[in-house]
């Protein structure tokens, strides 16, 4: 794993960023305000590399998180030195600050309007572009925000970023189809991201749950699958682990309660045995993974301590099932 | 067995002073100016329209389904193929839709691609002009005597290659003559300007070559008609026969995670 101050910044906890965050008055004094191109400098300053500039835009957001604006400000100020201010992204930046400092909603409307005024001198920017439909949404102005993306993604088809936020604004809407539609476009983009199939994967089995479709016997088929795929392309993940074990528990537990043969649809549920196998290999599984993150185990403690509470749950909830 | 005896020659130490320097250091001073002027001569880079990145952008989308269909369930892949295919046949995607069927344009017509042939012409120019300059210098001042001599033995191949300019036959070939020096110069100084200008210096002659003959060749090369492109990628996609990685998952799965 590359080091903290290289991670992308939203991959990060609270406590990592804050962590982050406070190096950077530390690392703005060890490194030179700007660089010259001449040779003389170059021998006696640090040597300056893309690495150098990835870590300044990490401390800016790292510093903005934490609610340091004087840090982010001397962040923004050095990039804005080494790039101009009229790079897309270094815009993108800038506006991020002013977004972060504003106090009340009217601030908030100065920015995009701000945003607007760039997108209208030139409309392939695609950081401004995509920081407009954040804002948008941060704003509460969701079916504006989903509008702005789908304009987006009409001339940016092959982003699949934005196509994942897409799928996660259709889903915050409760709209199930489009979002399983987005996160496959996604997918179709990134083949072989085994997040993101565990995604479509608990999408599916929330359009399942939800019940809205005419078809929740296909939808957990298809999710069943995509959980299996997740886990195929990586060992030992444990969302895919997790959604395994709720998608093979519900279908166990309908087929319990009502045999209904639906082969009408193409995505064919598997036999019952193998679906109680997978059930089985899940729990141990999940079993296996909370154990040893429990146990301290060094190699195990990769996992986020959410996603094993959640899991830890999950295993304690079917024990008990069992022992009634 | 008679040693041939070394060959000397009498030079006037001021040779050394008077031609010599002043080559390396015209050398130097104009591969630095010249990467001024090609900083100052450089049009940026003419951005994108949107409906060309679009058109691009879908094309690559299309190329994305089709090598990654097998994501997709088998539902799901035919409504997007169905998608993609009405849209690339009728023209939707295409920057200028009323084009369409027309033969391309003459790149010597269209403005954009004079730009960029501009831009290389610049280039060209600001290589060739001084080049010509220092040359015909050199000639006419500094021709047809040897200026310096080796420190190592050299073999007799050399000699036109060290010694262009004096018609001596059986001089030693370690022998050089200025010309040969400003050639050894133009191959020899690259190491210099990346020490003075950095290392994407416009300085170089060679690093200048090597950038033009590996010039990156876009998704869309010009002179191709995107509508026959979207057409073939139409056809690209409707013959593909789908199979999905979720087919038969969870028997693959269980094998695996069993063993």
């Amino acid at each position: 794993m590359p080091p903290l101050l290289l991670r992308p910044h939203a991959s990060l906890s609270h406590a990592e960023a804050l962590q982050v965050a406070q190096q950077a008055p530390e690392f703005l004094r060890k490194n030179p305000a700007s660089y010259s191109a001449s040779p003389l400098f170059s021998l006696f300053s640090p040597p300056e590399s893309s690495k150098t500039w990835t870590i300044y835009e990490n401390l800016l957001l790292a510093c903005l998180r934490t609610g340091d604006y004087t840090t982010a400000h001397q962040c923004l100020e050095r990039l804005v030195i080494r790039f101009g201010g009229n790079d897309e992204r270094i815009q993108a930046l800038k506006g991020l600050v002013k977004e972060a400092e504003a106090t009340d909603n009217s601030e908030l409307e100065q920015v995009l309007k701000e945003y607007e005024a760039i997108l209208a001198n030139d409309n392939t920017n695609v950081p401004i572009s995509k920081r407009r439909i954040a804002l948008l949404r941060a704003m509460g102005r969701t079916a504006e925000a989903s509008e702005a993306l789908v304009q987006f993604l009409d001339f940016a088809t092959t982003d699949a970023e934005a196509w994942i936020e897409l799928s996660d604004l259709y889903l915050s809407q409760g709209l199930y189809a489009q979002a399983i539609y987005a996160q496959e476009e996604a997918l179709v983009i990134a083949p072989n991201a085994w997040n993101l199939h565990a995604r479509l994967g608990e999408m599916l089995f929330m359009a399942a749950e939800s019940g809205s479709d005419g078809h929740p016997q296909a939808y957990l088929a298809e999710s069943l699958k995509r959980f299996c795929r997740s886990i195929e392309l990586c060992d030992d993940y444990l969302r895919g682990y997790y959604g395994l074990k709720r998608v093979t528990d519900k279908l166990l537990d309908k087929d319990s309660k009502q045999k209904k043969p639906s082969d009408s649809d193409e995505v064919t549920l598997p036999e019952t045995s193998t679906i109680e196998q997978l059930n089985l290999a899940a729990t141990k599984k999940l079993g296996d993974i909370v154990r040893k993150y429990d146990a301290k185990d060094p190699l195990w403690q990769g996992y986020d301590s959410g996603e094993v509470a959640a899991a830890r749950a999950c295993l304690s909830e079917t024990s008990q099932n069992m022992v009634r | 067995m008679a040693q041939i005896p070394p060959q000397t020659l009498h030079r006037d130490p001021q040779l050394f002073y008077w031609i010599l320097i002043p080559i390396t250091i015209v050398m130097v001073l104009t591969g630095v100016l010249r990467h001024y002027a090609s900083v100052l001569m450089a049009t940026t880079p003419k951005k994108a329209d949107i409906k060309a990145i679009r058109e691009q952008r879908a094309l690559a989308h299309g190329a994305a389904l089709r090598t990654n269909y097998h994501v997709l369930s088998r539902k799901s892949f035919e409504t997007r193929r169905d998608f993609l295919i009405e849209g690339f046949e009728s023209g939707a995607y295409l920057k200028a839709p009323n084009q369409k069927g027309q033969p391309p344009a003459n790149p010597m017509t269209d403005p954009n691609a004079m730009e960029g042939m501009m831009g290389m012409m610049k280039n060209n120019m600001a290589m060739i002009i001084p080049n010509t300059l220092i040359m015909s210098w050199i000639n006419a001042f500094f021709s047809g005597y040897v200026i310096m001599k080796l420190p190592f033995p050299i073999t007799i191949k050399f000699k036109s290659m060290l010694q262009a300019g004096v018609q001596t036959k059986d001089m030693d070939p370690r022998w050089m003559s200025s010309i040969s020096w400003y050639f050894l110069c133009i191959f020899g100084l690259q190491f210099v300007y990346v020490f003075l200008l950095g290392s994407d210096n416009a300085a170089s002659q060679i690093a200048q070559q090597m950038q033009a003959q590996q010039m990156p060749v876009g998704p869309m090369a010009p002179g191709q008609d995107p509508s026959k492109m979207f057409k073939a990628e139409a056809e690209n996609l409707a013959v593909i026969e789908h199979y999905s990685v979720l087919d038969g998952i969870e028997e693959r799965l269980l094998e695996r995670i069993k063993v």
